[in-house]
């Protein structure tokens, strides 16, 4: 009788952990998708049946049909592609002038003492404010929307380097020294590195700002691009075409952000990160 | 020979931290200097490192004069002082960036076998325990084969058995290449177990009030007779240096193991 129970045990105990595991890699994600599927499922369910018209607000299948649609004609890929390309020229020329003037700021106390305080200034108006001027100034084309995108990714970005460089920690900058770097070995070996986390996180909430500049700047006069989609839609009462305008934010949005978390991970292997679970 | 003529230190913002110490060191002796907080040891081991210069006085090693971080002095510091960036074998191979690779994979692994960490090559620096980082903080200092190794209080961070194995592991590396070893500590065993001289420090400003020399032989038994006589020594230098005791024979007596924990 003992051997009995103690082969159920043997055979009981190796079974336990796999399917734990399994349930945690599977299951585990999958809990985040409950609450959206169900709300498009049971909002799909209710339109079908006929308790709401669904008119202002199309279920599922309408938003997916729009958006193959949209594809279909090509509509959909050359709205993303000029939207993307004033996020691209946005974000590089805001990165840019906030990584120079972050990195000279970080780094020299006068150049600090001299640019900081206007910049702080400048930083408390909301960036939407500056579209009429920048209307006025450079025209309802492309670069008044540019400037604006860059505007908004210059703030993020800038704070976050100069923090950085300001943050360095001095005891490893003195190791630098020991070894007797070079001005250049020091930028390279020491502070380039010690920087970069800060710095992909800045540019990740730069992005995140570029892509909501992108839509006010659309949303003010535009005769393509995502955000023209979405005001297409309300000016034609096409709901449906909205949210697909919406969902390709999304995509694109979560896209470019994964892909600078991609070109930095390698980069980053070493920080002490804290996995989910 | 690492010759220290007259050296001061005066920050810019007034205090005089150290006022005149002279000190002529010969090549692979292990010198130890000790005093309480504020009579400017620290100071002193940055000014021989170059890091801070002195601004009176010169340092010179073998005539040549230091007046910055000088290729044949290393430093170790009071934290391991790793960049979290490089893998441990990268941090150990930090200082021999113009070496071509080849060299400094060999060197790098025989430092590392040396420290006993051979298996931890390829891990980052946060992985490791705290005597382990500091154990290859040493093999980064002695991979450029520095004449000087100067010491910043460094084994004062850790566990009181780390240290007595890292004391042990330190001499038993310093037999390789024997190279002049000065460091800054303010426990009095880990100076004598390790030193051929004792400088003992005091303050306002910086200056050595003593110098206690004694030839043990190694290695050192730190519960032997000769051990307690070099201690009883340093500790009654230490007390005098605080005008705690003045009278030779009274130090004698009132000094006890107790008053090297006044700091």
């Amino acid at each position: 009788m003992s051997a009995v129970s103690m082969t159920a045990a043997v055979e009981d105990t190796p079974a336990q952990p796999g399917t734990g595991r399994r349930w945690s890699r599977l299951a585990w994600p999958a809990l985040g998708l409950i609450l959206p599927v169900t709300l498009a499922v049971g909002w799909e369910f209710v339109v079908r049946m006929g308790w709401a018209s669904g008119r202002l607000a199309p279920p599922p299948s309408v938003i997916f049909a729009t958006f193959v649609d949209l594809a279909r004609s090509g509509e959909l890929q050359r709205d993303t592609l000029v939207t993307l390309a004033r996020v691209a020229a946005g974000f590089g020329i805001g990165v840019t002038v906030a990584t120079v003037i972050g990195a000279a700021a970080g780094y020299s106390p006068w150049v600090r003492r001299l640019l900081d305080p206007s910049l702080q200034a400048l930083r408390a108006i909301p960036s939407i404010a500056w579209i009429p001027l920048f209307i006025l100034w450079l025209g309802i084309f492309e670069a008044s929307k540019v400037t604006l995108i860059a505007v908004g990714v210059f703030f993020p970005v800038y704070l976050g380097l100069m923090g950085a460089i300001q943050s360095v920690d001095r005891k490893l900058v003195e190791v630098g020294r020991a070894f007797r770097l070079s001005d250049i070995e020091m930028v390279w070996r020491i502070l380039l590195p010690a920087v970069l986390p800060a710095y992909v996180i800045s540019l990740r909430s730069g992005l995140g700002l570029g892509w909501m500049f992108v839509v006010a700047a659309e949303l003010m006069g535009a005769s393509s691009g995502l955000g023209y989609l979405l005001i297409d839609g309300q000016q034609l009462g096409k709901p449906a075409e909205i949210v697909a305008a919406i969902v390709a934010f999304a995509i694109v949005g979560k896209a470019s952000d994964w892909l600078i978390a991609l070109i930095a991970a390698p980069f980053l292997r070493w920080e002490d990160v804290v996995r989910p679970d | 020979m690492l010759a220290l003529d007259r050296v001061g230190k005066t920050y810019p913002n007034g205090v005089h931290a150290l006022g005149g110490v002279s000190l002529d060191v010969e090549l692979g002796e292990i010198v130890a200097v000790i005093g309480g907080s504020g009579c400017g040891k620290s100071t002193l081991l940055r000014a021989i490192g170059g890091l801070d210069p002195a601004s009176e006085g010169t340092i010179t090693l073998d005539g040549e004069r230091i007046a910055a971080p000088h290729e044949k002095i290393g430093i170790i510091f009071q934290e391991p002082r790793l960049l979290p960036w490089l893998k441990v074998a990268d941090n150990v191979g930090f200082g021999l960036g113009d070496r071509p690779k080849a060299e400094r994979a060999q060197r790098v692994a025989s430092a590392l076998k040396r420290v006993g960490l051979t298996d931890k090559a390829a891990m980052w620096p946060r992985e490791l325990s705290g005597g382990q980082a500091q154990r290859v903080a040493i093999a980064r200092a002695l991979v450029p084969r520095p004449q000087v190794l100067l010491l910043d209080e460094p084994f004062s961070a850790l566990d009181a058995f780390t240290r007595t194995d890292l004391q042990d592991h330190l001499l038993d590396l310093w037999a390789d290449a024997k190279p002049t070893l000065i460091l800054v500590t303010h426990d009095v065993d880990e100076a004598i177990v390790l030193a051929d001289r004792v400088m003992v420090m005091c303050p306002r400003p910086g200056h050595i009030f003593d110098e206690i020399d004694f030839d043990l032989p190694r290695p050192r038994d730190r519960q032997s007779a000769a051990f307690d006589f070099v201690k009883r020594r340093v500790l009654s230098a230490l007390d005098r240096s605080l005008n705690r005791a003045v009278t030779g024979a009274e130090a004698e007596t009132k000094t006890s193991a107790g008053a090297a924990l006044w700091w």
